[in-house]
């Protein structure tokens, strides 16, 4: 009994403080010393935030690069496809064509050109008054957690971005910015756990939190009692906590009380970062 | 001689630029497009297989390194990652220095006790000391999905590890 005590004593220590050729510090070294990293970045000291900072740009850009093989790849195996199909599509594409060709234009058709041509003249005017008070980024990262959902974008402090900014695709709200480096910056993503955005919805201009649930479809919370969230109805930012501009689209409300988000996620590749609220947000 | 020494050498490096290059890189074991709660941890299979088998090829050092650009890459506090990834290197050490031989059967078991102290240290550092919250039914179905899948990358990396063998009796 005591024998078998002792076998497990040492082999506990030997555990935590053996080292030898390849393991050049002892396990219980190494455990002190994540422990003060973890706590000397959970509360914040002074000093760690420019550290932070620089570890962040660095690991980032790195990330990017050993990334790149696995975006490079399936676009490489898209293009060797489309090379063996390129032929066959040469072939339907003439046949389209003689097609076309024999076609006249009608003056309906010409109409309606016009009136898309239009639309999308008016729709770029508004796009450009947009854009004025915004910043394009490009997404570096969006390694998907199943614990926390985030993006890393290519701007940070150096372009004016602020914690709390709201991030956009297209026009239609995806999260907000949550920490800043120089170079990059990191946005919580609207169906993260952690995420909570006051929002309004319906006729009556209901209002409600919209709250990350980790999965796809964020859940709306603390809604009128006994309202039932029907299908179908479009929610926006509500703006009630001043960080985010009111009327910006979300998604469309499921009849489970959850709403879909009209921008997907994990496909985005570039986002707008919404400059107009200059006000520092402590988190 | 000087190049196959040079393959062996990188064969050897092989689980450690696994490691790095899995916290690093977007890579993820994350398949929510496929089944939502479907996600595991490759990190930690990795971890517990090669510091059981051949500590030499995986140092405590380099599992330190990995954990801390977990933790960058993803956004979690700094030394959270390191601190879960020591806790299944230790069980895992402190396995090979009870155990003579062991077979999948064992290896699996003692693996979930790994994992199942790495989350809670995770869990309890994160939820107590930090603003960020987690889903622990998340975390239960990852740790559910690493468990399930560990005989698999086990074969694996069995065979890897008789190939790097087979190379140094050579």
């Amino acid at each position: 009994m005591s024998s078998s005590r002792d076998d497990f004593g040492i082999a506990f220590r030997s555990a935590l403080l053996q080292r030898g050729a390849a393991q050049k510090f002892s396990l219980v070294f190494l455990i002190i010393l994540a422990s003060i990293i973890f706590f000397l970045d959970v509360y914040g000291f002074g000093f760690m935030k420019p550290v932070r900072s620089i570890v962040n740009d660095g690991i980032y850009r790195v990330s990017l690069l050993a990334s790149s093989p696995s975006r490079f790849i399936p676009k490489a195996t898209e293009s060797v496809t489309n090379l063996l199909n390129i032929k066959s599509e040469n072939e339907k594409l003439k046949k389209a064509l003689e097609v076309y060709r024999q076609k006249e234009l009608s003056v309906e058709y010409l109409t309606n050109q016009n009136k898309n041509l239009r639309k999308i003249l008016e729709s770029d005017e508004t796009l450009f008054q947009f854009q004025s008070n915004t910043i394009l980024s490009k997404v570096l990262i969006d390694k998907s957690s199943p614990y926390l959902k985030s993006i890393i974008i290519n701007r940070g402090s150096k372009s004016g971005i602020l914690k709390g900014m709201p991030v956009l695709d297209k026009e239609y709200l995806v999260g907000r910015v949550v920490e800043t480096n120089y170079l990059s910056s990191r946005v919580l993503l609207l169906n993260d756990l952690n995420s909570r955005i006051p929002v309004t919805f319906g006729e009556d201009g209901v209002q409600a939190i919209l709250k990350g649930s980790g999965g796809s479809k964020p859940v709306l919370e603390y809604l009128p009692e006994g309202y039932v969230v029907e299908e179908g109805i479009e929610v926006f930012t509500s703006g009630k906590d001043r960080i985010f501009l009111p009327g910006s689209p979300i998604g469309i409300t499921t009849e489970k009380g959850q709403v879909k988000l009209f921008s997907e996620s994990s496909q985005l590749s570039f986002v707008k970062v919404d400059l107009a609220k200059q006000n520092k947000e402590v988190f | 001689m000087s190049k196959f020494n040079t393959i062996s050498k990188v064969i050897n490096l092989g689980p450690l630029i696994l490691l790095y290059y899995l916290s690093v890189s977007e890579i993820d074991s994350h398949f929510e497009n496929y089944f939502e709660i479907l996600s595991f941890n490759i990190q930690l299979i990795i971890i517990y297989f090669w510091v059981s088998k051949r500590p030499e090829a995986l140092g405590n050092g380099h599992v330190f390194f990995a954990g801390l650009i977990n933790d960058v890459v993803i956004g979690f506090p700094l030394g959270l990652s390191s601190l879960s990834y020591l806790a299944v290197s230790f069980v895992a050490t402190y396995v090979k220095n009870m155990t003579v031989n062991t077979r999948i059967t064992t290896d699996w078991f003692t693996f979930f006790i790994a994992i199942f102290f790495s989350n809670v240290i995770f869990f309890v550092l994160l939820t107590n000391f930090s603003e960020t919250t987690v889903s622990i039914t998340e975390m239960s179905y990852n740790t559910f999905f690493t468990l399930l899948f560990f005989p698999f990358f086990w074969f694996i990396f069995t065979y890897y590890n008789s190939i790097i063998t087979t190379g140094k009796n050579a």
